[in-house]
């Protein structure tokens, strides 16, 4: 009889509960089964009994990391409902945080995945960078969680030292060439422990839904910000890192890209971006009718329906996170994999527990 | 395939409504499956599908899909709370229709079962059907329960 060992809801790769049953035969991994929900907020239910003023801080909760995506999106759903177009400057600084957001989220988990593999210095390296990000997100914001950035029609604070913004983009950008992207790329150990392990086919990505890096590390190239671009994404010059391999290195080379592509979108942003105000006002009547919003998230896209009738409170609304769509294909990744690379493998698709059980 | 042709291959009158976030439209007695299966053919990509309560104790279901990036949103109403799956055709889809279940006890037909997801498999499924009249102060967790404990 084959055991079936269970790993977590407390497990050791990452600090987030989930349970993942595996069904092995010796070392080899030949069926998994996934369980979430320990974190259940039940959020949606919340912001259906909350103003829309309350549920901009609520959706801010839904994630500790990419808490700044939540705002944008449901920003951007009421903009769309009530008809409203943001002012230049604010969507400057909107890109601006968000790319800020999406490095500070590559980072850390790069961090993650160094310390995994069992590369220390590599994870001293990345969490140190990391920092300069966070720095910089609480020199703008005033805070390094919650940024509370975004609001329909805008945004709530100016960025009033654009140059240091562009600097620390630049020494980021400089430190992932020179130390961090060869490292990942090229280093024996790193190569063997990620080279062709966890592989999720193009195929299998797409009738399961993947999204972000992991999508596109398996060779499906959409990105949002190219394929549907919000606010300034059309007028921006940057690359969308693809790999065709699927497997755990691919999708570390594609984040890793990708932090840079984020360093070069921040440094034209605070170049371009012009004077002006920073919102529309402060009350915004929402009308009766539906509207949807997508933004590419560092985890790939995050989606939002709300409904509305009128009043200062939605009917209804869907919050799909990309690590609600991503999670189900861990149980692909690891079939026939070893024991031992299980850990490696779920982190390698960057999952956060908080999103996916809202 | 232009949205338009999908429209006429599932025999939906439409028209779209274009929006600024993408298009919608609503397609009574839509066949779901078909719908999936052509989804599927034309290299759409799932986004998700959302579940509202309709006014007649139905429920409106959203099947949302990205097509070359952009959003396209099929609704469809189904009387009572059953629907057909689509989880065979699209994997993508097995959360969101067991979700489903967990919030508004939608019953899928055409799948084994439905395990809870969010919810404890010794949970009543309909979270959100069930504490509709709840406040913003009451805690839904309290009618996830059916031993009668509070949380």
């Amino acid at each position: 009889m084959s055991p079936i060992i269970p790993v977590g809801p407390y497990h050791p790769a990452l600090e987030e509960p989930y349970k993942i049953e595996l069904d092995c035969d010796g070392e080899a991994v030949r069926n998994a089964h996934i369980t979430v929900g320990f974190n259940f907020r039940a959020i949606e239910w919340l912001a259906e009994r909350k103003n829309y003023t309350q549920d901009l801080a609520l959706v801010e909760r839904v994630c500790g990391i990419c808490s700044n995506v939540h705002t944008l999106t449901f920003s951007r759903a009421l903009e769309a409902l009530a008809g409203i177009e943001v002012p230049e400057r604010a969507k400057y600084i909107r890109v601006i945080v968000h790319e800020a957001e999406r490095l500070h989220s590559h980072l850390l988990w790069a961090g993650i995945a160094a310390e995994v593999i069992g590369f220390q210095t590599l994870f001293m390296t990345c969490f140190a960078l990391r920092e300069k990000v966070m720095d910089l997100l609480e020199a703008v914001s005033g805070n390094r969680v919650n940024y509370a950035m975004n609001k329909p029609g805008g945004v709530t604070r100016d960025i009033v030292d654009p140059g240091m913004v562009a600097a620390t983009a630049r020494d980021i950008h400089a430190a992932m060439a020179k130390d961090i992207i060869p490292v990942f790329t090229t280093d024996p150990t790193v190569r063997a422990r990620c080279a062709g392990v966890g592989v999720l086919t193009r195929d299998d990505a797409l009738a399961w839904g993947a999204l972000g890096p992991v999508a596109r590390a398996s060779g499906l190239s959409q990105d949002l910000r190219r394929a549907a671009p919000y606010e300034i994404y059309d007028r921006l010059d940057f690359e969308v890192p693809v790999r065709p391999e699927g497997d755990v290195l691919a999708r570390i080379v594609v984040r890793a890209l990708e932090i840079v592509e984020s360093c070069r979108i921040i440094e034209q942003a605070v170049e371009g971006m012009p004077a002006g105000p920073t919102e529309v006002g402060d009350f915004i009547p929402i009308p009766a009718g539906e509207a949807c919003a997508r933004i590419e998230g560092p985890r790939g896209e995050v989606f939002y329906y709300i409904a509305s009738d009128g009043s200062d409170v939605p009917v209804r609304v869907r919050i799909r996170t990309p690590t609600f769509q991503n999670m189900p294909t861990v149980a692909l990744m690891v079939k026939e994999q070893t024991l031992a690379d299980v850990p490696l493998i779920q982190a390698s698709i960057d999952p956060c527990y908080s999103c996916t059980d809202r | 395939m232009e949205p338009d042709a999908i429209l006429e291959e599932l025999a939906v009158a439409g028209p779209w409504d274009v929006r600024g976030d993408g298009r919608g439209v609503e397609a009574p007695g839509l066949d779901v499956r078909a719908m999936a299966r052509l989804m599927l053919d034309i290299e759409a990509r799932w986004v998700t599908l959302t579940v509202t309560p309709a006014p007649d104790d139905g429920f409106r279901l959203l099947f949302h899909w990205d097509l070359d990036g952009s959003l396209l949103t099929i609704s469809t109403e189904v009387p009572g709370a059953r629907a057909m799956s689509i989880a065979d055709i699209w994997p993508a889809a097995d959360w969101a229709e067991r979700e489903a279940r967990d919030y508004y006890a939608i019953e899928f037909e055409g799948r084994d079962d439905v395990p809870a997801l969010m919810l404890r498999p010794e949970d009543e499924p309909g979270l959100f059907s069930r504490t509709a009249e709840l406040g913003r102060n009451e805690d839904p967790a309290d009618a996830a329960r059916t031993d009668g404990a509070a949380s």
